[in-house]
């Protein structure tokens, strides 16, 4: 069975050391922007879309890429235009934007237009994610994190109408309303990109990645639960009288590769940076009110056993949140995962923040050589 | 202590869980935005004099949400229509903080609703020189900080604050904020109509404020006082955001000087 392995890295802005970080509640959201110097930030650039297009020539199947605001973690500030970038700069790895965040737009079919030019340039390459954002989104935009739901579906429903149904057509939500949606391009592929929804773990989003037939991207979350949720969405779908294969399934997690297995230990220490102070905050910050359902509440505790900030290094190994070894070492970790899983994509997290270029590029190599062919059968 | 009883009314298909007690003319009391704190001394003192109405807001505590209720003039649209339903015109109302904002939005809307009005510690009016504090991006125990002056001289601060509190009451308060960012998310805890409309009220109103106020500035108590003909602004002394729970003495002796 084959796997769709896909390099994805948040290009954090990494020169915030812990001293520093520790001063402010939460490296998100509150923490000053007086920190960042635009002009290092375009050396990082360059470096991680040189990483971008090596993960290509080496044989990823996929580049994944995502957003999230006022936080130095990550620098990507809009899927769309690092998925424009991308799709000039690739040719045959398929761009994974997980995702543009639905609730938290104004202008659904602007997005639908934006992602339909990404499938136009990219020819077709474009796998498109839907995300709610997580809490802190809903600050940073000053959305109404009650209404993030209802938006997150209302958004959703409009793109998909836009991009299937020949325009002009009117539309009259509760939270969206258009005379005339009719927007020249439309996307490559029929009847539309693919959609990816990821989960933290809420029973709802599960439902209505099963309704839509949408692949679910569990994000770093303990294996058994992942099973579970996975699981959920099996039963479901045998429900409503369809088979839900590893296509519906991706799993994504940190991973690190260098020549053994100790020298391996030694540089994925760089991933404890992106595990510390860029998940911490008040907990208003992460789940302002009406953000979470009650059942989501519930679910997203049960995702882990304790908080990653508060787990060690080996721990993190130990609950596969961060996979570290020597190429032998982490083919037969992400064996087991896939095996275990049933997953048809694993989303590698291999930027750590302070990993330097060359780790990086040696990591992104060794995957690329060693250990993705290796998990194809 | 005067008796009172919970009743529920049904507004044109909503229930709205209401407290009632007392002898005398109708007065509507409108609670804020952590929602119904229950029979405390200062509404029994109001109770003394007047039939109190003290209902749990749509979407708080054990009242029902209307789908379509989701800002604060729709909210006063209801009370209309729940004024309407029990035979109420013309009575006094008093609203705390944004219980305030809901009756102000009434008696500027609707003149007919309300003879005399209390606005204590408001919220409604964007302050010019201070901020009305962000409730939401804050626990609820900083909230519960910000919200009194000095805690000890609350008489009733224990037993309304200061206990454990059972996972249903948790789930109630939890329920209470999530319809509070409802309502009053974006523009936060003000409408800029509001200052304009406020020309309109003609019925004689009293602006009740904690001096220490952190949450909602004096200023706005001064803001609401320019706006509205006629009207007048009591400041207390060493008082916090809800001088009926931190200064009660204080609060009915003014409350009732005005109502009467």
């Amino acid at each position: 069975m084959s796997l769709d392995v896909y390099y994805f890295t948040e290009m954090p802005y990494h020169y915030i050391d812990d001293e520093l970080a520790e001063q402010w509640p939460s490296l998100r959201l509150t923490f000053p922007n007086s920190y960042f110097d635009p002009n290092k930030a375009t050396d990082l650039f360059k470096r991680y879309l040189d990483e971008f297009q090596y993960a290509e020539e080496v044989g990823f199947q996929g580049l994944m890429i995502n957003e999230h605001h006022n936080t130095p973690s990550c620098m990507d500030v809009e899927v769309n235009i690092t998925g424009g970038i991308l799709a000039r700069m690739t040719s045959k790895a398929k761009i994974l934007m997980l995702g543009n965040m639905l609730p938290t737009s104004d202008n659904p079919p602007r997005l639908a237009e934006e992602i339909a030019m990404l499938d136009v340039i990219s020819g077709g390459r474009i796998v498109s994610g839907f995300v709610r954002g997580i809490g802190i989104e809903s600050w940073a935009s000053n959305t109404n994190p009650i209404h993030n739901r209802e938006r997150f579906e209302e958004c959703h429903d409009l793109i998909i109408k836009t991009w299937t149904t020949p325009g002009p057509f009117r539309w009259e939500g509760k939270h969206y309303q258009y005379r005339a949606v009719n927007p020249w391009m439309v996307p490559v592929q029929k009847p539309h990109p693919p959609a990816w929804v990821p989960g933290t773990g809420s029973p709802e989003t599960v439902e209505w990645a099963v309704k839509h037939r949408y692949t679910y991207a569990a994000f770093l979350t303990e294996l058994s639960r992942a099973k579970e949720l996975f699981g959920s969405y099996r039963d479901q779908a045998a429900q409503a009288g369809w088979e839900a294969g590893p296509d519906k399934f991706a799993f994504m997690i940190c991973a690190h590769v260098n020549e053994t297995d100790e020298k391996a230990q030694e540089s994925g220490k760089a991933f404890m940076w992106r595990m510390g102070h860029p998940l911490k905050g008040p907990r208003e910050y992460w789940a302002p009110p009406g953000y979470f359902s009650q059942a989501g509440v519930a679910a997203n505790a049960a995702r882990r056993q304790k908080p990653m900030n508060q787990m060690s290094y080996e721990e993190l190994q130990e609950h596969n949140h961060l996979v570290v070894g020597s190429p032998e070492t982490v083919i037969k970790k992400l064996r087991h995962i896939k095996e275990e899983l049933g997953i048809g994509s694993l989303l590698l997290e291999t930027q750590g923040g302070p990993l330097s270029h060359e780790d990086t590029m040696r990591s992104i190599k060794l995957m690329g050589e060693e250990v993705i062919p290796a998990l194809q059968d | 202590m005067v008796a009172f009883t919970e009743e529920i009314v049904d507004v044109g298909g909503t229930k709205v869980h209401t407290l009632k007690g007392g002898t005398g003319e109708p007065l509507l009391v409108l609670h804020g935005a952590g929602g119904n704190n229950g029979w405390l001394k200062s509404i029994d003192a109001l109770a003394d004099k007047y039939t109190v109405y003290y209902p749990s807001h749509p979407g708080y505590g054990e009242s029902e949400r209307p789908d379509w209720l989701e800002t604060i003039p729709d909210m006063a649209a209801f009370y209309t229509w729940y004024l309407e339903t029990l035979g109420l015109e013309g009575i006094r109302a008093v609203g705390f903080s944004m219980g305030g904002w809901i009756a102000s939005e009434i008696a500027a809307t609707c003149g007919h609703s309300f003879s005399k009005l209390m606005l204590v510690g408001s919220v409604g009016i964007k302050p010019n020189v201070g901020e009305i504090a962000d409730l939401f991006i804050i626990s609820p125990a900083q909230v519960l900080d910000l919200m009194f002056h000095d805690p000890s001289q609350a008489p009733e601060y224990q037993a309304v604050y200061g206990r454990e509190f059972t996972p249903e009451e948790m789930m109630v308060a939890e329920g209470n904020r999530e319809m509070a960012v409802r309502l009053c998310w974006k523009p936060y805890m003000h409408d800029a109509r509001l200052t304009s409309l406020l020309a309109r009220v003609n019925i004689p109103t009293r602006m009740v404020w904690g001096k220490n106020d952190q949450i909602v500035p004096v200023e706005c108590g001064e803001m609401f006082n320019k706006a509205i003909k006629g009207s007048d602004l009591v400041v207390i002394d060493n008082c916090g955001h809800s001088p009926q729970v931190e200064k009660p003495d204080e609060f009915i002796k003014t409350a009732l000087d005005f109502l009467a």
